[in-house]
């Protein structure tokens, strides 16, 4: 159907049918000026041209009603394809209109001209000439036919066989004497009774020409009829009919018929006046319709001109829009974003180059566009990197702009300060520490760090009361076209790393204890018993119970200088652990058995109640029963001090399995409802010496965490809310148990472990 | 009121197209009465052709205009269950002009020569003649076999045959659309 559309309105059926319609225009107007070639198809090529121009018109109508309703679509281009249209149409219409007009008018009045009044009167008064000299002869023929049918009067009929003779000889001779062409006697009834005709004649004149019955019938009332005859190509001739009266009473009348030949001259001149005559008259009424014939051509041809240039406008006016149509939508697709639009060149003119320059155009639009996509591609690429970079570091990572607003962070940032930053961006530095206290001394330091404007700074940060500190370092960002920038601070919890060099420094003091002080000892303590030995008996037994009091003082004091120089021993030694399945719920069990019966505390205390809740699922851990076996004892004992002078003392003792995909945890968690780790002294509870107990050596917990360490676990103690202290322990199942920690690991590492611990608990 | 106005002025405009078409008839042509016989392998006539021209027609005939008159004849084989079975057609032309100087009309003989011409004084005599078809005799190749045969017959004024000024005139006028539509005549054997 479209492909239908766009034939009709292309340009071969119009101009097809033009050509056609022209060259049946000229076989008609060739037919009109009397052609006989194209005379005998005239009505076909009228109606062939009627047809053709109705198609024409078929043809322009449905190309104007395309164009109208494209219009109606305000499809781009139609509005100035209409305005061109009408243009050319007026352009062309009109005049073609006036010459018409003048054409008719001319055209009529030419042909009127064509007849002269004077030809008219001449060829009538020829005409009437030649009747009259013709009626001078017809007049002559009657008056001798009148005189032969007198003649005939006494020649009898009445045997038919002997009175034709007589009759055949009468009118032979009187043929010969009236010298006339054809004489024909007729019976009253029409019948011949005799004829004589000239020897000349031809066998077709053989049989006489009979007269009509109108002719007869007259000439029975006694009227003569005469008449001239035209014979086709023969010529004229002259019929006289008179009636032959009879002599005899009684017999029938007869009628005579003469016909006479007119001499070649007269029938010469006969024919060429009638001729002339004729033909005049035919023009002179043809007048009319060759009028009517020529201004039908000629209103076919100027209809014909019109629709052809209406035609031709519709083309024009389409073909002259459609590159700038083109160029409108090409446009339209720039407008929209497909900048991979390239318009046909259709002609090499200045609409061609503008095509051309259109086309350049959104190439280069095009290549940009791929560029900045390819750029903006690698940029999301750089970023998406950097994104993964920054969220898998384990450093807080914030950045700032000029004006110190917070734009980036990342997950470890909010996992170090504790707080959730995601809101917290586009608002100041100090909008931060307004909202959180406990990260006002971080943007106190960073914030004057950041006022130094320094390209690099670095500055260390308490928090929680000394308990966490923070090394933040800053680095100005690379300033874009002479603006102030920002910074990036990179900032990480160094609170374990500072732990562990105390822990390390702690176990060196440890070992050189124990090895400056655990010498001397030993020579100490011999040198009292052998003083005790040697002098006790020597002495008096006054001085005997002095010298016995000091030197046990000696050497139960050098044995505590040595138990206490052994524990500093044992922490500053690297264990050897001895790995082997474990039930740490039966090992639990099992040790708090011991608290129940042997432990029973004297003077009127309160019993302490001992309240276990073990998770049965807990699998079997690999781990060292014995040192594990060491770490609830020093708990136990640890919380049993704390309980002392507690009306209700109460320890729990839970363990629990705990599963932090893909890892999982044998918990054991010792809790009394004792007075709690004293505030100050939370974030140094592990290391050596740091007690709230008047006696102890204040490693019990440093022990207990040591030996976590060892076994790749992790270790919490902190203040219950509903009052007293707990102390919770993790230790890794599976394949992480199987891998206890190597003895000669140095308490830095085994710190490291222990932030990992915290972080994951 | 507008529908009846509508329609009286409808009305009226009908009633003056039939009243033209009526008056037109007057002048029509018309096929009084066909004896159709077939003889051997010869089809033979008998009866009269009814003509009579519109006096526009008599005008043209007047100034020199020569007329030609077309008969149609078909015969058929009539077939009771079936289609009539065509056995010929024929198409004869017969002419009639007026020749000025001898104030006669001429009519060509259909029976002789194309040459031979009928002179009438009177225009009535010469249609008489012209419509006169007991001479008319028409050869089939081959005899009929046996059965009821018919024959259509038409006569009209060839358009085709007028002056090539006159026709657009002649087919757009009802005062020159003479013709008799066919007729359908059974044929004796």
């Amino acid at each position: 159907m479209i492909r239908l559309g766009r034939f009709v309105t292309g340009v071969i059926p119009l101009a097809v049918l033009s050509g056609v319609l022209l060259a049946a225009l000229l076989m008609m107007n060739a037919a009109t000026q009397n052609s006989a070639v194209f005379g005998r198809v005239y009505s076909l090529l009228l109606l062939v041209n009627v047809v053709g121009i109705v198609l024409l018109l078929a043809l322009i109508l449905f190309n104007l009603f395309n164009l109208i309703e494209q219009y109606r679509a305000r499809v781009p281009g139609t509005r100035l394809s209409l305005r061109l249209l009408i243009l050319f149409v007026l352009l062309s219409v009109l005049p073609v209109s006036v010459v018409f007009v003048f054409s008719v008018d001319t055209l009529n009045r030419g042909i009127d001209q064509w007849f002269d009044v004077k030809i008219e009167q001449a060829l009538d008064d020829a005409l009437l000439l030649g009747r009259t000299a013709l009626d001078a002869v017809k007049q002559d023929l009657i008056k001798r036919a009148q005189e032969m049918a007198a003649d005939l009067e006494t020649v009898s009929s009445a045997a038919p066989g002997r009175a034709n003779r007589a009759a055949l000889t009468a009118l032979n001779n009187l043929r010969e004497i009236h010298s006339v062409t054809e004489l024909t006697l007729f019976a009253p009834d029409g019948l011949i009774v005799a004829s004589s005709g000239e020897a000349s004649l031809g066998a077709s004149t053989l049989v006489p020409d009979r007269p009509n019955e109108t002719i007869l019938a007259q000439v029975r009332q006694g009227m003569p009829y005469a008449s001239l005859d035209a014979q086709g190509k023969s010529g004229l001739r002259l019929r006289v009919v008179v009636p032959v009266y009879a002599r005899e009473v009684g017999a029938p009348r007869r009628i005579l018929q003469a016909i006479q030949t007119l001499p070649p001259r007269y029938t010469k001149l006969g024919e060429s006046v009638q001729t002339a005559f004729a033909e005049y008259e035919k023009l002179v009424y043809l007048r009319g319709p060759l009028k009517f014939g020529y201004t039908l051509t000629l209103s076919l041809v100027a209809l014909l001109t019109m629709l052809v240039a209406v035609w031709a406008a519709i083309f024009s006016a389409r073909r002259l829009v459609a590159p700038i149509r083109d160029l409108a939508e090409g446009t339209r697709a720039v407008a929209r974003g497909d900048y991979r639009k390239q318009l046909p060149i259709t002609s090499h003119d200045e609409i061609g180059m503008l095509v051309a320059s259109f086309n350049d155009m959104t190439r280069r639009i095009h290549r940009a566009q791929t560029q900045l996509k390819r750029s903006q591609q690698e940029a999301e690429v750089q970023r998406a990197y950097l994104e993964t970079v920054l969220t898998h570091l384990s450093s807080g990572v914030l950045s700032f702009d000029s004006r110190h607003i917070l734009r980036t962070h990342n997950a470890a940032a909010v996992q170090i300060l504790g707080v959730d930053l995601g809101y917290a961006e586009g608002k100041s530095l100090e909008w931060v520490g307004e909202r959180h206290p406990a990260m006002a001394a971080f943007v106190i330091a960073v914030r004057a760090a950041m006022a130094t404007a320094q390209s690099e700074w670095q500055v260390q940060v308490s928090l929680e009361e000394g308990r966490r500190t923070l090394i933040a370092r800053g680095t100005l960002l690379p300033a874009l076209s002479g603006r102030r920038s920002g910074y990036v601070v990179v900032f990480d919890d160094v609170t374990a790393l500072i732990q562990a060099q105390r822990n390390a420094a702690w176990g060196e003091v440890a070992r050189r204890m124990a090895h400056e002080i655990k010498n001397p000892l030993t020579p100490i303590q011999l040198a009292a018993e052998r003083m005790r030995h040697k002098f006790l008996k020597l002495l008096p037994p006054e001085e005997r119970a002095t010298l016995e009091r000091a030197t046990r003082t000696i050497i139960e004091q050098v044995e505590a200088l040595k138990s206490l120089v052994n524990a500093f021993s044992d922490y500053a030694r690297a264990a050897r652990t001895e790995p082997g399945p474990v039930q740490l719920n039966e090992l639990v069990r099992d040790v708090v058995e011991l608290y129940q019966s042997g432990h029973e505390p004297a003077g009127g205390v309160a019993p302490i109640a001992l309240r276990l809740e073990l998770d049965e699922r807990l699998p079997i851990l690999v781990a060292d029963a014995g040192r594990l076996r060491q770490v609830l004892h020093n708990l136990l004992l640890n919380a049993r001090d704390a309980l002392a002078g507690n009306p209700r003392p109460i320890i729990g003792v839970s363990t629990r399995l705990v599963a932090e995909p893909p890892r999982r945890f044998a918990e054991l968690k010792v809790q009394d409802n004792g007075p709690g780790f004293p505030e100050a002294m939370l974030g140094r509870l592990f290391e050596p010496y740091v007690t709230s107990k008047e006696k102890g050596t204040g490693l019990g917990l440093a022990i207990v965490k040591r030996i976590v360490e060892e076994h790749g676990g992790a270790i919490l103690a902190e203040n219950a809310k509903e009052g007293g202290a707990y102390v919770t322990i993790r230790l890794p199942l599976e394949e992480v148990a199987a891998r206890p920690a190597v003895p000669d690991e140095t308490p830095a590492r085994a710190a490291g472990r222990q932030l990992r611990g915290k972080g994951s608990s | 009121m507008r529908v009846c106005g509508k329609s009286d002025a409808l009305r009226a405009w009908l009633a003056a197209w039939m009243l033209g078409l009526a008056l037109a008839a007057g002048a029509e042509f018309r096929i009084a009465e066909i004896q159709p016989k077939l003889i051997g392998d010869s089809l033979q006539f008998a009866g009269t052709l009814d003509l009579a021209f519109t006096p526009k027609v008599e005008e043209a005939l007047a100034k020199g205009i020569e007329l030609t008159l077309v008969i149609d004849v078909k015969l058929n084989r009539v077939r009771r269950f079936w289609w009539d079975q065509n056995l010929g057609r024929w198409a004869l032309r017969r002419s009639i002009r007026f020749h000025a100087l001898a104030g006669q009309y001429l009519v060509s003989d259909p029976g002789a020569s194309a040459d031979n011409w009928e002179s009438f004084t009177v225009l009535a005599d010469a249609l008489k003649y012209l419509g006169a078809l007991n001479e008319l005799k028409l050869t089939l190749p081959e005899a009929p076999p046996a059965g009821d045969y018919s024959v259509d017959l038409r006569v009209g004024l060839d358009i085709e045959a007028l002056p090539t000024p006159l026709r657009p005139v002649a087919y757009t006028s009802l005062s020159w659309r003479l013709n008799s539509g066919w007729t359908t005549w059974g044929v004796a054997r």
